[in-house]
């Protein structure tokens, strides 16, 4: 993964780790990676890391173990996915629309694109 | 934190003054440091960065102000002066001693030395132990001063420009080992560099030195977020900026770009959809080049502390 400078670092860097828990390559209840681990692998300073783990935290998504680590919560993808279905709209239909009347096609245009494309 | 870390109460400089003869480069200047930190101190070649690095360190003497380093002023304070680690870009040494031998009498100046992780970093940068310092390539003496710098593992570390002459491949190896050493025994670090938004990930806070005064001391995240660009036909642009903190331009053709300090507000981003403005993010490099060319008159340094 390589950051943009569009946004801070410890977004992107929590995005993606969601990203990979949606995805199943952190199942539930198994270890995500330590700050240092992120640090040194990213080549980021470890309290960015601890920024990106700690958002994580606070959305429910991985939880502490005291002197063990972070752990993927129970129900955490479920969670990932119900969040990403409402974002849905927001994050790909909004912009698609934008673009479309921008280039002068209307949400019906669209919908027959999509439509077409799944038969 | 190792107990060095914790027990250290960070760099507190007032009033800092350095010149050389009639040359005043570094003018009443103010900086804390807190222990524990990764910090870049940037700015444009002559800023005083390498002098404000050898003053705090005491390889110089100040012309006025204070330092203290937990607590101490470190003139000539060896209790203080071995928990400082600053090696020069062009550092001395003697050339009668080989690479080796001066990584072996290094102990006797840091109490913390780490002899295991100085041999593994010297053979992953492939530093020759038996040939003299003054042989060394300009990449090498490069590496052997950041070997010397992490294996020290003095509580306040400081780098000069410390990838000069490093290859794409060991300035990774630099990175990497630099955050590995830094995760298992934090300690304040200190790097300059030009190569910002290579190195921005690194730093925890940024220091900007321009003409001997600090213009900018932030975290890295909110000196990013402390300027915004908005980029569209220049009149659009020119009636957008009207009453804003615009710190640079650049255009191209009919187009402006516009760099303006301050965070972009929805109401902003609005107005910008509007008349076909873009607003994008600003890189840390191109805020502090921007910053270097603008006139400061009232620093960004006492905002948010």
């Amino acid at each position: 993964m390589a950051f943009s400078d569009d946004r801070p670092i410890f977004l992107e860097l929590a995005d993606a780790i969601a990203a990979d828990v949606l995805a199943g390559l952190y199942p539930e209840e198994s270890q995500v990676p330590s700050t240092t681990e992120l640090a040194t692998h990213y080549r980021i300073n470890p309290a960015t890391a601890g920024k990106a783990l700690n958002r994580l935290v606070d959305a429910g998504i991985v939880y502490k173990k005291r002197g063990l680590g972070m752990f993927v919560a129970a129900g955490a993808p479920e969670a990932l996915r119900r969040e990403r279905r409402s974002e849905l709209h927001t994050h790909y239909i909004a912009p698609l629309l934008t673009e479309a009347r921008r280039l002068g096609l209307t949400t019906a245009d669209v919908v027959g694109m999509i439509t077409k494309d799944q038969a | 934190m190792t107990p060095t870390a914790t027990e250290a109460s960070g760099i507190r400089i007032q009033q800092l003054r350095k010149s050389y003869g009639s040359l005043e480069v570094l003018s009443g200047l103010d900086l804390s440091l807190a222990p524990g930190h990764i910090y870049g101190l940037v700015g444009p070649n002559g800023a005083g960065k390498t002098t404000l690095m050898s003053t705090i360190c005491n390889h110089t003497f100040p012309s006025g102000g204070t330092i203290l380093v937990d607590g101490e002023n470190p003139a000539e304070n060896a209790a203080v002066l071995e928990r400082m680690c600053f090696i020069h870009e062009d550092q001395p040494y003697n050339d009668a001693f080989s690479v080796g031998s001066i990584l072996h009498v290094m102990p006797t100046f840091y109490p913390d030395w780490d002899d295991a992780l100085a041999q593994g970093l010297v053979a992953r940068f492939q530093l020759p132990l038996e040939r003299g310092p003054r042989k060394l390539s300009r990449g090498q003496k490069s590496a052997f001063a950041i070997v010397i710098s992490l294996a020290s593992r003095a509580p306040y570390t400081f780098l000069d420009e410390p990838y000069l002459g490093l290859d794409p491949t060991a300035r990774e190896i630099f990175y990497e080992e630099l955050l590995a050493d830094y995760g298992a025994h934090p300690r304040t670090i200190v790097m300059s560099t030009h190569l910002i938004d290579e190195a921005a990930d690194l730093m925890e806070e940024v220091i900007v030195l321009h003409e001997g005064e600090i213009v900018l001391q932030a975290d890295v995240d909110d000196a990013r977020s402390s300027a915004y660009i908005a980029r569209g036909l220049a009149d659009e642009v020119r009636a957008f900026v009207a009453g804003r903190d615009v710190i640079a331009e650049r255009s191209l053709g009919r187009i402006l770009s516009a760099t303006i300090r301050g965070h972009v507000t929805a109401d902003d981003e609005e107005k910008a959809a509007a008349s076909r403005i873009s607003i994008e993010p600003v890189s840390l490099q191109d805020l502090i080049a921007a910053l270097g060319i603008h006139t400061l008159t009232s620093a960004l340094t006492t905002e948010n502390r």
